[in-house]
């Protein structure tokens, strides 16, 4: 584990010896200087803009089947400028469906990282912090929940409920916070040994305030990666749900389901796969640049 | 290793790989399943696959002639009504089943007072439940005794009934029959891994009745879900023979011109099965007439079939086969209009519509067209998609409000074999209609052709006027063939092993 104290401390660059970098001016300069960071960034803005003006990006409602305008080609493949990614096997444009579907892999990645962070970090925290029993007994719940097969519970749950939205985030939610819990777990060890910490308990803070104002703004770093890493983990899982037919149903545009759907035409239309494939690829890649990118922003030690 | 034995082995390496090439070389033609049979006990399934094993491990008594529909002496040389309920049979005599057992009255007996028997459970109850027991006769002829008048008892003996040994099934019964099947076929199983790989080898002993002795030494057939690595292993020469191809891939195949590829009508339809009856929600949308003749007319059925279905699929109205005997097709009708689906919904009180689990075990995209058709009438559905024996046990708990679902029925061509099945207060009614139930009983139980007509006329016009199914479409079944392999599909969705032979 890093030592995130370190980050307070101005971090002088070879370039720039004239004059001490302020600690964020510093990590600016470092955040501007990550390729993988800014690509991971810029990726998922785009993402991100497509999901919230999928409306205004394109004229066709991604529910809305044409049978007559079946499996039309994408432009670049010979098709015609109405359907720019072609049209699926039930004639609904290509495009709109991956343009709303994004709001639906982008909505399962961040509620199933929010609801496993919470549980995860905490968990992990009390634990870190705690010690003793309470250790145990978050280090015993970790163990039991990484005995468990994700995907197979998963399915085991989707299968006895149905498949629906809620039910699929509920479920990453529920089972994706054990890494959370071992991070945050051993990061608030290292932390809550620091002599700040002990100053703030002889200065009378309350445990409340201990816990957000001095341990947790210290393993935040560590916090943002491992969201980033179940963001991604949550979005190709909600896929592979889809894929199984088990995830979210259609009619609702999933990439999962998008790829569950083009697979039937693999051999014949080998397009109706690929485009959700890369989207889905794209997205994932640049979460996870995105993560390894802040982590070596802010903890510059532990980079490489 | 120096150069020449590099090659020497690559050669050997080659010609191996070829070796494991099936056709015409090896005498061996392999086919695929799509779907996993749950077993091959014909009397423990009810799935198509099974059909297709059974009509090669078994015999029936009699054999209807595909083409011309004739019935021929098949186990029985010569049958006779002694009256409404008996029919007196001669058996064929020197027949032996595939473990050297001999063929004669007692396993008639046997097998017609075995599948009989309530206490079997046999899966499709309708195939064998007009029979009341057999009789022996003398060793070579039995009388099989009816509970009532069933006309087309022909039909059924010529079809889903099939001899069992009688020592056999006794010593190892339906679980041992799934895995070491034993009949008087014209092939015999060699190989078997349930679910997954069958074996099936030309019975040199076979009688050579009216379906002939068949040409072909070996068929394998293996169990490949994704019709993509079918299309796939018959671009490499693994596969042969491939039936129930989708529309789409098929006429991608028929373009590249090196196959062969053959459309055949089926007798199977596709349905639109509701809760009328109450049986799942008694104040649920379904028990509503209304609501049930919105559903009707917010499909566009003709559309799916241009754009979905394609092949020699046409449009029904009426809750059976167009080429069933009986199939009334002079009733309500009602066309593609969603305007009038959407005035239905709110006359019957849902000027918004619904929520509901819509169910299918096949044809995805069907039912996701249909589902998309609903959708725009303010119909919201919960797609569920699952296997066909999970979504039949569903029904039968009475858990499935809405399902599409499709009905072969076992190749008879005849209306008591589809509303017989689902119209006469068993598990599968979702209607329960009174006055249904009686004519259909009826017309089951009725000599008279003219009458028999009358009465199903009468029943299937009332399921269209109540609106109890949506009937859909006829299927088709596509089979797309290695150029090496000669077979005439026939309109009933059955591949005959024993008709294909090599070019």
């Amino acid at each position: 584990m890093t030592d995130t104290t370190t980050e307070l401390e101005p971090v002088v660059t070879a370039t720039d010896q004239s004059k001490p970098l302020t600690p964020r001016q510093a990590m600016v300069r470092r955040a501007l200087r990550h390729k993988g960071l800014l690509f991971g960034s810029a990726v998922i803005l785009a993402i991100v803009f497509i999901a919230v003006f999928a409306p205004f990006l394109t004229e066709h409602d991604p529910f809305k089947q044409s049978l007559l305008a079946r499996m039309k080609p994408p432009v670049f493949m010979g098709g015609d400028e109405n359907h720019v990614l072609g049209t699926d096997a039930l004639g609904r444009d290509y495009w709109a469906r991956l343009a709303y579907g994004a709001r639906i892999s982008l909505m399962i990645g961040l509620l199933a990282a929010v609801i496993s962070g919470l549980i995860g970090s905490t968990m992990g925290i009390m634990a870190g912090y705690f010690g003793g029993r309470v250790d145990t007994v978050v280090t015993f719940l970790i163990n039991v929940r990484l005995a468990m097969p994700v995907v197979l519970v998963a399915l085991a749950v989707v299968a006895l409920f149905g498949g629906s939205l809620m039910v699929v985030v509920s479920v990453l939610g529920l089972l994706l916070w054990d890494r959370f819990a071992v991070v945050l777990r051993s990061a608030t060890m290292q932390v809550r040994k620091q002599e700040y910490v002990a100053a703030a308990e002889v200065l009378g803070a309350s445990l409340p305030r201990i816990l957000i104002k001095d341990i947790l703004p210290n393993v935040m770093n560590h916090l943002i990666v491992i969201f980033t890493l179940e963001m991604a983990h949550a979005i190709i899982l909600e896929a592979a749900l889809s894929f199984l037919g088990l995830g979210v149903q259609p009619p609702t545009p999933s990439w999962g389901l998008m790829i569950s759907e083009g697979k039937e035409m693999l051999l014949f239309e080998p397009w109706m796969i690929t485009i959700p494939g890369i989207a889905l690829f794209l997205l994932v890649l640049a979460i996870n640049m995105m993560g390894d990118g802040i982590r070596d922003v802010t903890a510059p030690e532990g980079r490489n | 290793m120096n150069f020449k034995t590099l090659l020497a082995s690559t050669a050997i390496a080659a010609t191996a790989t070829t070796g494991a090439l099936a056709g015409k070389a090896d005498d061996t033609l392999k086919m695929a399943f799509q779907r996993e049979l749950e077993s091959v006990d014909i009397y423990y399934n009810s799935a198509r696959e099974g059909i297709l094993l059974a009509r090669a491990l078994w015999d029936s008594l009699l054999y209807r002639d595909p083409v011309s529909g004739e019935y021929k002496g098949n186990l029985a040389t010569e049958w006779t009504w002694v009256d409404d309920v008996t029919l007196e049979l001669k058996l064929r005599e020197g027949v032996t089943f595939h473990n050297g057992e001999p063929f004669n009255a007692d396993d008639v007996v046997y097998t017609v007072n075995y599948v009989t028997n309530p206490d079997s459970n046999v899966k499709v109850v309708k195939n064998v439940s007009w029979m009341d027991h057999a009789e022996k006769v003398d060793d070579y002829t039995v009388r099989i005794i009816l509970k009532a008048p069933f006309p087309p008892a022909e039909e059924f003996l010529a079809g889903p009934v099939v001899i069992y040994p009688n020592e056999y099934y006794e010593e190892v019964g339906p679980a041992g029959m799934a895995l070491k099947p034993i009949g008087t076929g014209p092939y015999k199983m060699a190989e078997l891994e349930p679910g997954k790989h069958y074996l099936l080898e030309l019975n040199d002993n076979y009688f050579g009745g009216p379906k002939g002795k068949g040409s072909i030494g070996k068929i394998d057939i293996e169990t490949i879900p994704d019709i993509n690595t079918q299309v796939a292993e018959l671009f490499n020469g693994e596969l042969d023979y491939l039936w129930n191809v989708p529309a789409d891939q098929t006429e991608k195949l028929d373009g590249l011109g090196k196959y062969n590829v053959e459309n055949a009508q089926a007798m199977r339809i596709g349905y639109i099965a509701m809760d009328a009856a109450g049986s799942v929600d008694p104040e649920g949308p379904m028990t509503n007439k209304l609501v049930r003749q919105a559903i009707y007319h917010a499909i566009d059925r003709q559309a799916i079939v241009d754009a979905l279905v394609k092949g020699s699929s046409i449009v029904v109205n009426s809750a059976c086969a167009p080429i069933q005997f009986g199939c009334e097709q002079d009733l309500t009708s009602y066309d593609y209009d969603p305007e009038k689906a959407k005035a239905l919904l709110a006359e019957a009180g849902y000027p918004d519509g619904f929520e509901i689990d819509f169910y299918a075990y096949r044809n995805r995209p069907y039912a996701e067209a249909m589902m998309g058709f609903l959708n725009e009438v303010g119909i919201t559905t919960n797609f569920n998609y699952l296997k066909y024996a999970a979504l039949r046990e569903k029904r039968t708990k009475d858990e499935v409000a809405i399902s599409f679902q499709t009905w072969g029925s076992y190749s008879l061509a005849d209306a008591s074999a589809i509303t017989g099945e689902f119209f006469t207060g068993g598990v599968l009614d979702d209607a329960m209609d009174a006055e249904v139930i009686d004519w259909i009983k009826e017309a089951d139980s009725t000599g008279d052709k003219e009458k028999r007509k009358g009465l199903y006329s009468k029943a299937l016009k009332k399921i269209a006027d109540e609106a109890y199914w949506v009937p859909l479409w006829t299927y088709n079944v596509n089979y797309v063939m290695s150029p090496d392999v000669a077979y005439t599909p026939t309109n009933d969705e059955i591949v005959r092993f024993f008709d294909i032979s090599w070019n």
